[in-house]
């Protein structure tokens, strides 16, 4: 219980639809976690209970030991989170938008001020700071979806697919930031993209219809099944041509 | 940081959101339309004379009721469905604040913009019944703090639909269909049939312009006659007290509010 991320037996049900199905998974400090599986396997789901937006059927998650749905306040604490397209109030700029996110965190004065310009920057959003975010493109909002994630130093980051939406150099950008980020974080992240997943994580869970089907080293998938392509395609849906 | 520090930090950031939406300077201009029209047709048409009696003019001025559930409709029809609609939840709701800090302090931004517009349109009111008649009557507090409590009402009353609701737009038309609709005909048909409807949302609506006199005193004051004109529709009716008027809109405020509290806090947004 001690890992930063803790899932036991999860399960949740949509309907009649279940999409987690006992799900088991531990997340060890400090390393970048990749989850990956196709368009309804979970993902998405899983990381938004550990992120307390949906409570699961059965099973519990611990983000740093704390149970999410019992004390979701304590747990999103620990947690930077982007979950799907970030969407802002429109009628704000990313300043203020980062200064309301941060100071519901507790953060406040000129240590807000500083980390909001440091995160802005990082993100390459300077010259849009004070521009109200109703004229943002898709890429931009990612952008600050991760300067928001990042604000208050989170030891837990939650990504679902970062880097959509993101034009090629934003996408290497951001790769760049998750990975320097990383190096002292917890990063627990949802992606289609196996490339990105090979350059930032070490090790991955593979779930499909809300099971998992391999949690492991990359180098060991790519030794039992030749690349992680063909790990992800064999697992996932039987061996490719 | 307690959530009360966080409420504040919630009703500052709700709060300029009401003052850079479009929205809030066009109710406030419809409002002061309403009442230049007024003070401009009621002499325009009625010899060049305003009525003999402020109170008659008092209530001829009052578009608070209108106001305030116009206001309350706009500014809280998105309130919650708002958040998982356009997905602006996930982000809010991956902050560490307790969901009912959220809409609590929604509402009270809310409310504070509706009380504003309603303290503008008073004051309009009060100064012109100043200029014209050189006094304004006492029961102008009674009739604005119904108008802040009704306005309270219909905010939670928004507030309820906004939680049921999965888009702003749906919210914000079953709540002017409920308020301006259903509830005016459920009004009209207890009310001129001697049953009781103190507990009908629009009569605390109407207990706003009331408090000035009956139906009998406007239609004297402008020279109608009396309430006979209507036959026998009048016979088993009874104003409402002010005091009635502000026990129904209390079960309005109080149950709205506490049942979208309890539907919104089960809701997922996945």
């Amino acid at each position: 219980m001690n890992a930063p991320i803790v899932v036991e037996n999860l399960t949740k049900y949509y309907g009649n639809f279940l999409a987690l199905d006992k799900l088991n998974l531990v997340v060890p400090e400090k390393e970048n976690i990749g989850l990956l599986g196709p368009n309804g396997a979970g993902k998405s789901t899983t990381l938004k209970i550990l992120c307390g937006l949906i409570r699961p059927s059965s099973g519990k998650a611990f983000v740093d030991g704390i149970n999410v749905v019992e004390k979701p306040e304590q747990a999103l604490s620990r947690i930077g989170a982007i979950i799907e397209t970030p969407e802002f109030y429109t009628y704000l700029t990313p300043v203020e938008t980062l200064s309301y996110l941060g100071r519901l965190r507790g953060m406040k004065g000129q240590e807000l001020k500083k980390r909001i310009d440091e995160v802005i920057s990082l993100v390459k959003l300077e010259k849009w700071a004070k521009v109200k975010i109703e004229k943002f493109s898709r890429g931009m909002k990612q952008r600050l979806g991760l300067a928001q994630s990042l604000l208050h130093d989170p030891p837990i980051l939650i990504l679902d697919e970062p880097a959509l939406g993101l034009d090629p150099r934003g996408v290497v950008e951001f790769r760049e930031i998750i990975e320097h980020v990383g190096q002292k974080k917890t990063v627990f992240f949802a992606s289609h993209q196996l490339v990105e997943v090979t350059q930032i994580c070490k090790k991955v869970a593979i779930i499909n219809e809300g099971k998992l089907l391999a949690y492991d080293d990359i180098a060991v998938l790519e030794q039992k099944h030749g690349s992680l392509e063909q790990a992800y395609l064999q697992l996932t849906g039987g061996p490719s041509e | 940081m307690s959530e009360f520090e966080k409420l504040r930090v919630v009703i500052q950031y709700e709060f300029m959101k009401h003052i850079r939406r479009a929205r809030l300077y066009v109710i406030l201009a419809i409002s002061l339309l309403a009442e230049v029209l007024v003070l401009v047709l009621i002499p325009a048409l009625h010899d060049w004379e305003y009525p003999t009696s402020v109170m008659v003019m008092a209530a001829l001025l009052t578009v608070g009721g209108s106001l305030a559930s116009l206001g309350a409709v706009f500014f809280a029809g998105d309130a919650i469905a708002g958040e998982f609609e356009s997905k602006t939840g996930f982000i809010l709701f991956t902050n560490p604040v307790n969901k009912l800090t959220l809409w609590t302090g929604k509402y009270l931004a809310g409310f504070f913009a509706v009380a504003l517009l309603v303290v503008f349109t008073y004051i309009v009111m009060a100064v012109s019944l100043l200029v014209i008649y050189g006094e304004v009557p006492v029961e102008i507090f009674e009739s604005f703090g119904l108008c802040i409590m009704y306005a309270a009402a219909v905010l939670s009353l928004t507030f309820f639909f906004s939680s049921l609701s999965k888009g702003s737009m749906g919210a914000t038309v079953m709540t002017l269909l409920f308020v301006w609709v259903l509830s005016g005909i459920l009004e009209s048909v207890l009310s001129f049939t001697g049953n009781p409807y103190w507990f009908i949302i629009s009569a605390g609506g109407d207990s706003i312009a009331t408090v000035y006199g009956g139906i009998d005193m406007f239609l004297e004051g402008l020279g109608l006659g009396d309430a006979s004109r209507f036959g026998n529709m009048m016979e088993n009716f009874k104003p409402l007290s002010s005091g009635m008027a502000a026990w129904g809109m209390t079960i309005y405020l109080v149950g709205g509010f506490v049942a979208s509290m309890f539907i919104s806090q089960r809701r997922q947004l996945s």
